[in-house]
Formats: structure tokens, sequence, C-alpha cells
């Protein structure tokens, strides 16, 4: 359960918006660090040089552009989108199959070989978050882990890592000190507002900036914990959650079983947070392995 | 740079203009935001409102190729209203100089000139002399021949309204960028200007440039801290790749390189080396000699004596300009059987791309070392073209990346790096050094075996190991260079082989060898200099003096003892980049320029010792195309000069075609995104960089679109008269026309990444510009055309 976590312990990154300047370098590292396909865009899809044009499979982090005009001045302002890692995390809180975990350390990550693809954890983010892998028969859902896998070994998160200007990582307690020193130091530049102290009860990510967040496209929400919204509108339906719940872990269950024991009798224990491109090329492998097997029966 | 990344953070105000620092240089607006964060104003000058501009504190517009008006108009502001740094000017410029009697200028043309060469005669530029060839002074500066004066009288014109006129800046912003920049006068103020190609790729680029210089030296801001002229170079070691004279008019280090009528090593070193005008100027060039023998005793080793002018005639001898504009109107008239081109790409980067490729088909052999198939490997099968018409013979020579192999870079601030090999080439790919080195071998196998002039191919001192490839090391230590045999300089004695420490030990006598004299000092005995990681900063002013090697002689800002009054104290005393020691009778802080005491001690130096009047010019004999910079309108304007009847730069000859303002209204001009890197072989074969920028586009204000009928995304046709390209239109409100002559003119905006090859495809914007370049470089003039716009593609 989240509540052991001492949340200002927790890793959590401050977003500065004022010292952002758009480069991207971020989205790039994080297709790179999480092995993310590229996705076919054309031409902008969005403000200035927005792209791609949503947060997807394979597109855990973005930046969203705002290019216009307001008394004659022009404006062209950055806002990266990314998983907020919710101290109370929604999607922990609804996941019938506990596959969704916010770790000591800060992070909400998620297991793949867990999740069945329900999809409530999707309804549940009030920031729009995960994502379904469309492009699958059997879809899961995917999203910014934190690089959780390269946290877990001390290093900071890629984005963090290439971002030359605006994004500082570390305690969260700290976070939010250097952002309320910032907006003392500099009351000018900034709306007077550290977002994601206390939004959705508080979160990993903290923001700073100069424009109102409604313009940015931050989406509106409530300063409580989201889980007790869900928990509330869940009591009134227990039976069926559960039942519900009870067979999709079951479900799940099965759909996995197969996995499983493939692994076990490679020997492999199962690696959670496993290099995308190893467990690609593992699930290609045993792709091969299977077709050479058929070739011979044949 | 006169400086380096780090000291950008210690400015008090920083003037981006021709750059996009945020866009371009992303990891130096780390600095530019830490020097906001302690109170610096940032002031973007550009064209279009880009993402540096909206980090700014002050944004001004401005008509591309109009900096020297804008600049103009700063410098008569200082002067008029007396915020000049008046101590740093009088001891440190040649303000106080006199002018010979017949120099002279009106309307726009400079005194010497010869319109039927397009060139001056800069006999008239001199410094007027006394009986012993000392240039006369006046200290007071009342002269009405002094620099000062002229100086005053030449920008006087360049008022405010009229600089913004010529511009299309809005006069309120102009003046707040007049009344930040201008403050730096102070002594303890720091400017600096942060620079790039949107100021070099004009007719008259140099004199952008030199416009820069003069506002900064009357500010007082070169030498010190938090200062200086700084050139954002376009890629991680292309300062690195001018040090070793990637250029045709130089030899590695800046030594000129030989003319057709320096017919031997006397008659060269007579025409190059400076005589000093001044007692107290080091004239550091007067050095010449030691580096040019030391050079070639690197080339050719034991085969360059004293009997030979130590292999001076092996040197090619240059009769005219092989720049690159030139080279393309060389292989468009069929001049080149074969071309090399090593991690580059003409038929997207070079002007009037369309004639390049048909040059190209003209060749017998390509070659292409690169990451990637590179648009200009393909050529033949470019769209509009049958290959079957093209007998060229293509070879793709895999390169190895940056990543792949070991070497030196030297960044824009002039810091060598040393960089190791992290993983191995893929497939076949091997280093530039390999395919040198192999080349090489094959060259002098087939050159031992006879030819014309076989010895500077046969005779070369090429001894880098027997390995797989050139051992770099070895290299490096060629080019630090050491003693040939044992020589005792000042009571020491050097030994044969060792590494020379410093080019203060350099011989004109064949005893030193030194690949590039400015990198003397990189390896020494100690070991590989560049390979330093030290983190230790006793300056406060983060120059990290263990940090890797920085030349000349790990000098971390140039100019430095211009940071200091001519008695030794610095001018500001909390940013102190070095000081006169009184009591231990020597410098502290950064390595001076010169070990020499103050100015005003005994045996004490002027502070710049590259010239040899030992002071900076505010007045410069040395360009092509005049003393002083003056507003030119590009070779294609939609408007007539307003300042002068000179229309365009005098010193250049216009080309053959032209771009009329009736048929091509608009203004064009070309840039960078973050998101691509130069003719895009790099960027555009990535998936998830092609991801963020995928189409070629045009950027243009609301107006002009809804004017065309054009939206957002549109797919629109821009055409010069070069040829015409596709692009999607980005409608935005960054960019706006331009109020300028007494009325609106559009501009619109374009990358110039795009190629036909490729993942991420589209067309080149350089089909549109004209190969047409600066006087003194030559380089072209990219960011300011003439253009049409219509909605829909190329067949609507």
């Amino acid at each position: 359960m989240s509540t052991v976590n001492d949340f200002g312990k927790n890793k959590a990154f401050l977003i500065d918006m004022t010292k952002c300047t758009g480069c991207r370098g971020c989205q790039v590292a994080c297709k790179q660090w999480n092995q993310l396909e590229a996705e076919n865009t054309e031409f902008f899809s969005g403000e200035g040089y927005e792209n791609p044009p949503a947060m997807s499979e394979f597109t855990f982090t973005r930046i969203k552009f705002r290019d216009y005009e307001r008394n004659g001045q022009s404006e062209f302002a950055f806002y990266k989108e990314m998983c907020m890692h919710c101290n109370d995390a929604a999607c922990v809180s609804v996941c019938p199959v506990a596959a969704f975990v916010k770790t000591p350390e800060g992070p909400v990550i998620y297991k793949t070989k867990t999740c069945i693809g329900c999809r409530f954890c999707m309804i549940a983010c009030p920031f729009g978050v995960p994502k379904y892998e469309w492009s699958k028969a059997f879809p899961l859902v995917r999203k910014c882990t934190g690089c959780y896998s390269r946290v877990k070994e001390g290093l900071k998160p890629a984005c963090v890592t290439t971002c030359p200007t605006a994004i500082t990582y570390g305690p969260r307690e700290e976070m939010i000190k250097e952002a309320e020193r910032r907006l003392s130091a500099y009351p000018d530049r900034y709306l007077p507002k550290v977002y994601g102290k206390d939004e959705a009860g508080g979160t990993c990510v903290i923001y700073l900036t100069a424009l109102p967040f409604d313009e940015l496209g931050f989406k509106p929400v409530t300063m409580r914990a989201l889980p007790s919204y869900t928990w509330q509108a869940l009591r009134l339906v227990p039976g069926i959650f559960i039942g519900v719940g009870a067979t999709l872990s079951a479900i799940s269950w099965f759909q996995h079983r197969k996995e499983r024991v493939q692994n076990e009798q490679a020997g492999m224990l199962s690696a959670m947070f496993q290099h995308p491109r190893e467990q690609e090329s593992q699930a290609q492998e045993d792709q091969t392995s299977q077709d050479v097997k058929e070739d011979q029966r044949s | 740079m006169t400086n380096h990344w780090n000291d950008i953070q210690f400015a008090d105000v920083i003037l981006a203009i021709g750059s996009n620092p945020a866009e371009n240089h992303p990891i130096s607006f780390k600095y530019v935001e830490m020097a906001i964060d302690k109170g610096a104003k940032l002031i973007s000058v550009d064209p279009r409102y880009t993402r540096t501009s909206s980090k700014a504190q002050i944004y001004a517009q401005l008509r591309p190729g109009t900096d020297i008006a804008f600049m103009g108009g700063l410098i008569n502001y200082a002067l008029e209203n007396d915020l000049i740094h008046k101590d740093y000017v009088l001891h440190y410029t040649n303000a106080s100089f006199i002018v010979d009697d017949d120099y002279d200028f009106d309307e726009g043309i400079f005194s010497g000139f010869a319109p039927e060469t397009y060139s001056y005669d800069k006999k008239s530029w001199r410094y007027k002399t006394d009986s012993n060839g000392q240039p006369l002074k006046d200290p007071s500066l009342q002269n009405p021949r002094c620099i000062y004066q002229l100086l005053k009288a030449h920008f006087a014109d360049y008022t405010p309204a009229k600089v913004c006129e010529v511009t299309g800046t809005a006069i309120q912003d102009y003046m707040a960028v007049a009344r930040s920049f201008c403050e730096t006068g102070r002594a303890d103020k720091a400017g600096t200007i942060m620079y790039a190609m949107g100021t070099t790729q004009h007719t008259y680029g140099t004199q952008n440039v030199r416009s820069y210089a003069i506002l900064q030296l009357l500010l007082g801001n070169v030498g010190i801290a938090g200062g200086g002229i700084n050139a954002l170079r376009g890629e991680c070691n292309v300062q690195g790749s001018t040090d070793y004279a990637l250029l045709f008019h130089i030899l590695p280090g800046y030594l000129k390189s030989p003319e057709y009528d320096d017919v031997n090593l006397a008659t060269y070193l007579k025409n190059v080396t400076p005589l000093a005008t001044d007692a107290q100027s080091a004239n550091w060039w007067s050095n010449t000699p030691k580096y040019l023998v030391s050079l070639l005793k690197a080339f050719w080793g034991e085969h360059a004596t004293a009997a030979n002018d130590y292999g001076f005639e092996y040197l090619p001898k240059r009769s005219g300009n092989y720049s690159y504009i030139m080279l393309m109107e060389r292989l468009q008239e069929g001049g080149f059987d074969g071309m090399f081109c090593m991690g580059t790409n003409p038929i997207v980067g070079g002007p009037d791309s369309l004639g390049i490729g048909r040059g190209l088909d003209k060749l017998k052999w390509l070659v292409s070392a690169d990451l990637w198939e590179t648009d200009t490997s393909v050529f033949w099968k470019r769209p509009g073209v049958n290959p079957r018409d093209i007998q060229t013979e293509v070879f793709n020579l895999p390169a190895a990346s940056s990543v792949e192999k070991q070497g030196s870079i030297s960044n824009s601030g002039r810091w060598a790096q040393w960089r190791y090999k992290a993983v191995e080439p893929p497939g076949q790919a091997e280093s530039d050094a390999f395919i040198i080195d192999q080349l090489y071998q094959r060259l002098k196998k087939l050159y031992s075996q006879g030819g014309v002039f076989p010895e500077p191919i046969v005779n070369l001192a090429w001894n880098y190991g027997t390995g797989h490839e050139p051992d770099i090391e070895m290299v490096a230590r060629e080019t630090n260079g050491f003693f040939t045999r044992d020589v005792t300089i000042g009571g020491k004695l050097y030994k044969k082989g060792q590494q020379v420490p410093s080019f203060g030990l350099l011989q004109d006598d064949g005893s030193t060898i030194s690949g590039n004299w400015i990198y003397c000092g990189s390896y020494t005995e100690e070991g590989n200099m560049m390979k330093r990681r030290g983190q230790e900063d006793p300056t406060g002013l983060e120059m990290y003096p263990n940090w890797s090697w920085c030349w000349p002689l790990n000098r971390r800002v140039l100019y430095n003892r211009a940071s200091v009054d001519p008695d030794g104290r610095p001018w500001n005393p909390k940013k102190v980049v070095i000081a006169w020691n009184e009591t231990a009778g020597r410098w502290e802080g950064d390595v001076p320029d010169g070990p020499w005491p103050p100015l005003n001690k005994p045996g004490g130096r002027l502070p710049f010792i590259m010239t040899a009047e030992g002071v900076s010019r505010l007045f410069s004999a040395g360009l092509a195309d005049g003393p002083f910079p003056t507003h030119y309108e590009p070779m294609e304007s939609p408007m007539a000069n307003l300042f002068c009847k000179q229309q365009t730069n005098p010193a250049v000859r216009p080309p053959a075609v032209l771009s009329d303002p009736e048929k091509f209204p608009y203004i064009g001009t070309s840039y960078r995104v973050s998101e691509h890197w130069q003719a895009g072989a790099m960027t555009r074969n990535l998936p998830w960089l092609a991801e963020l920028v995928p189409d070629m586009f045009v950027e243009m204000s609301e107006g002009l679109a809804r004017w065309k009928g054009i939206k957002n995304g549109d797919m629109v046709t821009i055409s010069s008269e070069r040829g015409a390209i596709e692009a999607r239109a980005l409608v935005t409100a960054r960019i706006k026309p331009l109020r300028v002559g007494g009325r609106m003119i559009e501009q619109v905006g374009l990358p110039w990444h795009f190629g036909f090859a490729g993942l991420a495809k589209g067309d080149s914007a350089n089909v549109l510009t004209a190969a047409v370049g600066c006087a003194n470089t030559t380089i072209p003039e990219y960011k300011a055309f003439l253009c049409n716009i219509e909605k829909g593609g190329k067949k609507a």
C-alpha cells in the first residue's frame, strides 16, 4: 500500500516550464531508453511544432506547444506532458489485478505480466496518462514508469538526464522547497503556484509556469487524492466490482500462464523491469524457436 | 568565441543576434538561463519570434540582412550618449589613430574603389604615419581625422528612427535594446554577443561581425568575464576544423596559405609576417616563421631541410579563391573529374542546389563517406532526372560516427577535449583517419612508381604506427610538436624527441616540429592535456583550468589583458579574469595574453597582441569591403538602400540571375530547427527525430496566409528565380510582416534541412537561394533572398 511511503523522500521531477526551451530532447531520450517506436506523423499535430498528436503506447512523454498572440505579444510556450506519479495514485487503487504499484522510490509502475488490459486505470487517471496498445491483438496498458529501471540503479530518468535547462530531480520535499524558493526569488516570472504539491493529493511531478495552467493545457483536477473518490464510487458496487475483478484476475492468470511456463523453462525469473529491447528480442527468440520447431515437424 | 560557454552566465546583458541558441545550441542555453537567474537580461534580435525569443526579456524583430543598420544605430547611440568605456577605448583601441589624408567615404563607397573588378585598392585605408613610419595619434580624440571622429561621423546617420525604418524594428523595442545593451559600457557591467549563421550568411557577413566587434570594443566588453564576441559554432568540432585549416585560405593555426607569388620561403615570410608599429606592441604574428617552419617539419620531417626551404616548395600555392561557391561553379562547368564528400551533403546544403545537382551529373566519380546514404550520394536518382542519363560512378564509404572513434574535439570556447571510443563502428564503417590513411598509402604507392612532382606525397612524414588505423595519440603528439635535436633555449636543455612545452619555444631552424602551433601545449611531457578532467575553479569564474585544454596556452578568455586597466587592476573587481600582483610581480587568474607586466609598468605591453599596433581596431584595413561596416541591402531586396546610393555591397559581383521584387515580393530566410541537423543526413534518417519534424514546412504570417487563402497545414509552392519547392504552410503569429521604407513587407522562413532522400523527405530550401557570397569569406547569402508563395503544390 502506498501509505507506507514517505512521500517527502520520494524522488520527484521539478519541471520549470519558464526554463523549458521546447527542444524535445526529453521526448527523444524517453523513446531511446524505452525503445519506443517512432510514430508516423505528418506536418505538425497541434500548435507550433507539436508532434506526435497525443500520448500513446509509443509516446510516454511529449511537449505540448502553445503558439499564439495576446495583446500584440507572441507567446511560444511549452508544457511537458508525462505520468504525474501521484502519491496516492488512482490507477493503483482501481487496478483489479494489482498490476500498478507505487514504488517506495516514487515512480508509479505497472507489471506488464500482470496487466490484463481492462483499462480501468485509463478511466480513473485524472491526467489521462495510461495508454492502450491499440496496435496489438491482445492490448495491454502502457505509460511512463518514471524510468524505474534507471532510478532503482541510482540513475536519473532519461528525460532528466537529457534536459539542458528545465528539469530538476530529487526528493519530493526538496523539489517543493526549491519550487517555493524560485517563486519567492522571482515573483515576476511565475504564476504563484506549485502545481503537483496538492493536486490529486500530491504528485511526484511538480510544475512551475508563467502562464495560467489551463492555458498550457493542464487538465483541472481536484486537490483530494483520487483513490478516496474511487473508493466511494466502488463502495456502492462492491459485489460487481469484486466479481469483475476476480474474473479478470482469473483471465489474467490463465492468459499469462503460458508465458510464465515458458520463462521458467528458459530458467528466467520474470524480469519485471527488463529493458524493453531485451523483452522484445526475448519474444522474438521465443517466436523463432517455435517457428523452428514447427519447421522441423513439417 | 573570445570567451567560452560557461562564461555566458557572467554576463549582465546577453545579445543573441543572428543566433537562436535555445533551438540550435540548446546546451548553451543552460548558461543563458543561469545568467538570467542572476538578473541578466536576454535580448533576442531575430526576424522570427523563436524559442529563444520566448525566453528573452526583450525581443526585437529585424528584417533579414539589416544587422549593420541595427548595430550602427547602437554604435551611434553609445557614442552620442557618451555611454562608451572611455579609458578602454583610449588605451586599448585605435580610436586615437589618425587616418591617411586620402581616406574617404561617400554614398556607400570607400576610397580606392575599382568598379570594374568589384574591389578596393586599400592604400588610403592606412594610418597616417610620422617620418619613422609610426602611426600618428591624438589622445584627445578631437582631431577630425582620428578614428574616433571618423567612426562618429560614419554612423551619425544611424538614428533610431532611420534605423527602424530600414530594419523594421518597432522603435520602442529598439530603444529598449539600445538602453539595455549600451548600459554595459560601465566598467562593472558585462555584455556578451552570441552570434551564428544569421550573422555570417550575408554578402557582408564579415562586416556584420565587425559591427558587433566595434560596439563591444566601445563598451569595453572584450577580454572581460561575461563579455566578448561569441560565435556559436554550427557543430561540436567546427572550431577544431577551422583551427586545422579546413578552409582553403589558411594552413593549420591560421597561418596564411601561400599564393602564387610567394615564390620561396623568404618571400612568403616577408609577405605574411607583420612588423610592429608600436614599441609596446607584442605583435605576436612576428613569430610566423617559427610556426611555419615547425609546421613544414611536421609535414615532411627529415625531408624538410634548410636547403629545400623546409619543403616550402611542396606546399600548393593558390592563385585565387577556392571557396565553396567557386568550387560548385567549377563543378557545374565540368571542371572536376571526381569529388570527395566526407560528412557533407552539398545538394541539400549548397546554394542554388538545383545547379549543384546539374554539376554532379558531370562527374566521372563521386566518393561519399558518411553515416548514411546522403542525398548527394544518390543525386543520380533525384526527382526530375533519369538515372540512365548519368554516368557518374559513386562509391559509398561507411564512416564511423563521433562516438565510434577516439580523438579530440574543439568546442566553440576553444576547449580541446579528448573523447574516447564508446562503441565499435557497425559493419564495415571506419573512422575518417582510416579512410584518409588508406587513401594516402595507395597514393604513395602509385607516386613511388613515378608521376608529376611526386615528392610532396612520397616524402610526407606519416609516422602514426602500424595499426589498423593511424594512432590518434601519435597524431596528437605531433600536432603539439617535439624537438628534433638537443637544443638549449634560455639556458635550459631540451632533448631530442621531447615534447615542446609551449609555442614560445618553437623555432624556425628546424629544431622543432609542430603540426599546429596554437595546439602547442596540448600534449606535453606530462601527457595528453586534453584528457584532463580536473574540476578546480580557482577564479570562481568557471574557467576550470585543469579541465581539458584550451588554445592558446590554456587561456580561457582571449584578450584578457584588456580586462584590467593600464596598471593591471581589473576594471571590474567583482569578476577578476586576471590581475597584476604587484608584490609578486606576476599575473594571477587566467593565463594572461603574454607574461609581460601591465601597460604602464616598465616592459609593459599592449593587450591586443595579435595586431601589429597592439590595440584593437575600430577601423580595420584588413577586409575586402571597407574599414568600417556600412549598411547595404542584401543582393536580393525588396527596397532601396535608405542610407546611401550604393544598393548592395560594391565588393561583391552580383550573380547573373537575381529574383525580381515585382515577381518575387516576399523576403525569404532559412534556418535550422532543434530537431534536425544541417543537411539532414544524420537526423532525417532517425525515426525518432523524423517523428518530431516530418515534413518540409514554411513559416508565414497570418496576414499573408489570409491574403493568399492559405490555411495552416496547406501545401504551398515557394519560388524564386532559381526554382520552386513545395512545403506545408505553418501559419503563425510569430512571423510578422515588417514595416520598412513606409510599407509593409511580408517574410517567410524555411528550414533548410530537407532533401529528396532519407526517411523524412522534403524539398530543399536551397533550391531558392542564390549562389552569391560574402565579399571576404564567400559564405553564401542564405539568410536573405526574394521569393513568391502560392497556395497548392508544384503541380497545382
